[in-house]
């Protein structure tokens, strides 16, 4: 009867968040989906497509998803101003597909432009031979002690889509074409590929996510199990050589989790050099107000601002900080700025 | 029966990079030492032919790698300093990274030679990226970035109204430090006194760097000094003042022993040094 009841499995759509996971440790599965927590792999059936037409799969491509499609996700809050707030809740009648990269909850709140979430039905909690349910966490990197040895710079910005990934992966190009084993990481955000794509197209010595350090979504997990995460993909960005890491914090300065690690003293004082992108000057002058409570400054403004020689030129007078465009980002003698003063370790206060 | 010596075997190489493409010609030692590989860089003579061939003894000798880059007219009508017009840096950086995929010993700092233009770059390449320098060759330079603000960049750092000049000078500014730290020796014949076409001539750059390429050795030499004890750094830079030795870079080579000095890896032991 178990092989019944996991068959569906080798014909499933496993989506990126899976992408760490050993298959062959899931044994059967139950629907007590009351007990979910995050990151426990749920087998879910596609029931009515909505926002998203697409899952995200482990081998790095999209996959179209019709009704019917059986895919395997991992339970998981988000937080995406542009389309979803949900939960890590499923509820057995029908559940939400919150990211394409593999998230399923419940939805709670919806931006307007975008359609509602896409349906799923779900089947299963996945559990291993002891019947214990099979989470992200089992899979993620062991802890390292060695986060301190690497010098990191933050990507922090207004919003969803205000430039973060494109200044992170940017900045990596640069550093790379310096001469620099770079680790380009994604602190915080929803596991999903295209970050994480984007990151290794630009040649970086290793690429990671919060995924890697065990979790679907960042979103409601306590400040402590976010900064562990971090704390992991630092060490092992160490262990594998690299000299310098570009670090991606999603979101906005007022997330909830966002907010919480800029306010955290651990976390400033681990900044190297600090980026953030924003999509006008207005938007500059309120995230440089901000950072300054806080005790930051930042060492450059980019984002969606750049792409306005207006616009950068307001910032620019209205903060006195730098703007570059991606083009610098990626110029190595300016990438080398932030890694001359990285590495030296001297940082500028507020 | 004597046992003749190997020749060292060359290779050919073409990189492409956001700014162009650079070839070079390396020259590899029978037998290597653990010395850093040597880049040298030809001046606006472009004669990478001829440095190879100056230069293959010496990595024989020495057991060093050598590279000679060829910055063609056709592609790289200016390559003696990153500029709008032109990113030799970047095409450069992008050669050595080709080449520590090939021989890991290009991924640490290496020594640069450049002769006269050639040396214009090579000192602006290690004051934008110190950390790929072991040891700075300078020989012969027409000019130099002056490490101070007394003038606006692109002969020294400060700033003007001239377009990049901000950013650029930042650029310089930021690396300042470790690029002080380096070890640094200049070259320059008794005779290169000439005031030919190629020298860039002004009355501001005659008057702080000095008339002819022997008082600019001199000027940067002091300038670098100043700079570094300035901010607590022992300075590490000498010049070598090459006897009879005009504007020439073969010349340099053949009666100086220029190669030999450059590719013997530590401070030289030349009686002109100062």
């Amino acid at each position: 009867m178990t092989q019944d009841l996991l068959a569906p499995l080798a014909a499933a759509k496993w989506t990126f968040a899976t992408r760490r996971v050993d298959r062959a440790l899931i044994a059967g599965m139950d629907t007590d989906f009351a007990a979910a927590r995050a990151g426990d792999l749920i087998l879910a059936q596609i029931e009515a497509i909505g926002k998203h037409q697409c899952v995200q799969l482990t081998s790095g491509r999209p996959s179209n998803i019709f009704a019917g499609d059986m895919i395997v996700l991992a339970c998981g809050a988000r937080y995406a101003p542009d389309q979803f707030e949900g939960l890590a809740e499923i509820d057995p009648a029908g559940a939400d597909l919150l990211a394409g990269g593999g998230c399923i909850g419940r939805m709670v709140a919806r931006n307007e432009r975008v359609k509602v979430a896409t349906r799923l039905l779900p089947i299963g909690r996945l559990l291993d031979a002891a019947g214990r349910p099979v989470n992200l966490d089992r899979f993620a990197l062991p802890a390292s002690n060695r986060s301190d040895e690497i010098p990191v710079v933050v990507v922090l910005g207004t919003t969803m889509n205000s430039g973060k990934t494109t200044a992170t992966a940017q900045l990596a190009l640069g550093l790379r074409r310096a001469g620099y084993k770079v680790a380009a990481l994604k602190g915080t955000g929803t596991g999903a590929f295209g970050d994480f794509n984007q990151y290794a197209d630009t040649g970086a010595h290793w690429v990671a996510d919060f995924t890697d350090a065990g979790m679907v979504t960042t979103y409601h997990e306590p400040l402590e199990r976010v900064k562990a995460g971090l704390r992991c993909l630092l060490g092992h960005a160490a262990e594998r050589g690299c000299d310098i890491a570009v670090m991606e914090i999603a979101d906005g300065l007022f997330q909830r989790e966002t907010g919480a690690l800029v306010a955290d003293p651990w976390f400033r004082r681990r900044l190297s050099g600090l980026v953030f992108a924003c999509g006008d000057a207005v938007a500059a002058a309120g995230g440089v107000a901000i950072l300054a409570r806080h005790g930051l400054r930042p060492d450059v403004l980019t984002g969606i601002l750049s792409c306005s020689p207006m616009a950068m030129a307001e910032a620019d007078a209205a903060t006195g900080v730098p703007v570059l465009r991606k083009s610098d980002l990626s110029d190595p003698a300016e990438a080398n700025v932030f890694a001359l003063r990285a590495l030296v370790g001297e940082r500028k206060a507020a | 029966m004597p046992r003749s010596t190997p020749e060292p075997s060359l290779t050919s190489h073409r990189v492409a990079s956001s700014s162009g493409t650079l070839p070079a010609r390396v020259v590899h030692p029978a037998g290597r030492s653990n010395l850093p590989p040597l880049v040298v860089l030809h001046g606006i003579s472009r004669n990478a032919d001829e440095l190879v061939e100056l230069f293959r003894p010496e990595a024989e000798r020495s057991g060093r790698v050598v590279v000679v880059p060829h910055f063609s007219e056709k592609c790289w009508p200016t390559f003696q300093r990153p500029c709008r017009a032109a990113r030799p840096d970047q095409a450069l950086l992008a050669l050595l990274s080709h080449l520590a995929v090939i021989d890991p010993a290009f991924a640490g700092p290496l020594d640069v030679f450049g002769h006269s233009g050639g040396a214009q770059l090579a000192h602006r390449f290690a004051m934008l990226f110190p950390h790929r320098i072991g040891r700075l060759h300078l020989a012969a330079a027409g000019w130099y970035c002056l490490p101070d603000t007394s003038m606006a960049y692109p002969y020294g750092l400060g700033a003007d109204a001239t377009p990049g000049a901000l950013t650029w000078a930042r650029r310089h500014s930021q690396a300042l430090p470790a690029y002080l730290r380096l070890g640094v020796q200049v070259y320059v014949g008794t005779n290169d006194t000439g005031r030919d076409d190629s020298l860039r001539t002004g009355a501001d750059v005659d008057r702080i760097q000095g008339r002819d390429r022997v008082a600019r050795a001199e000027t940067f030499v002091e300038r670098f000094r100043a700079a570094a004890r300035a901010r607590d750094i022992l300075p590490d830079i000498s010049l070598t003042r090459l006897p009879g030795v005009t504007h020439d870079v073969a010349e340099a080579i053949r009666r100086a022993d220029l190669a030999s000095l450059v590719t013997a890896g530590g401070r030289t032991p030349f009686a002109a040094a100062s």
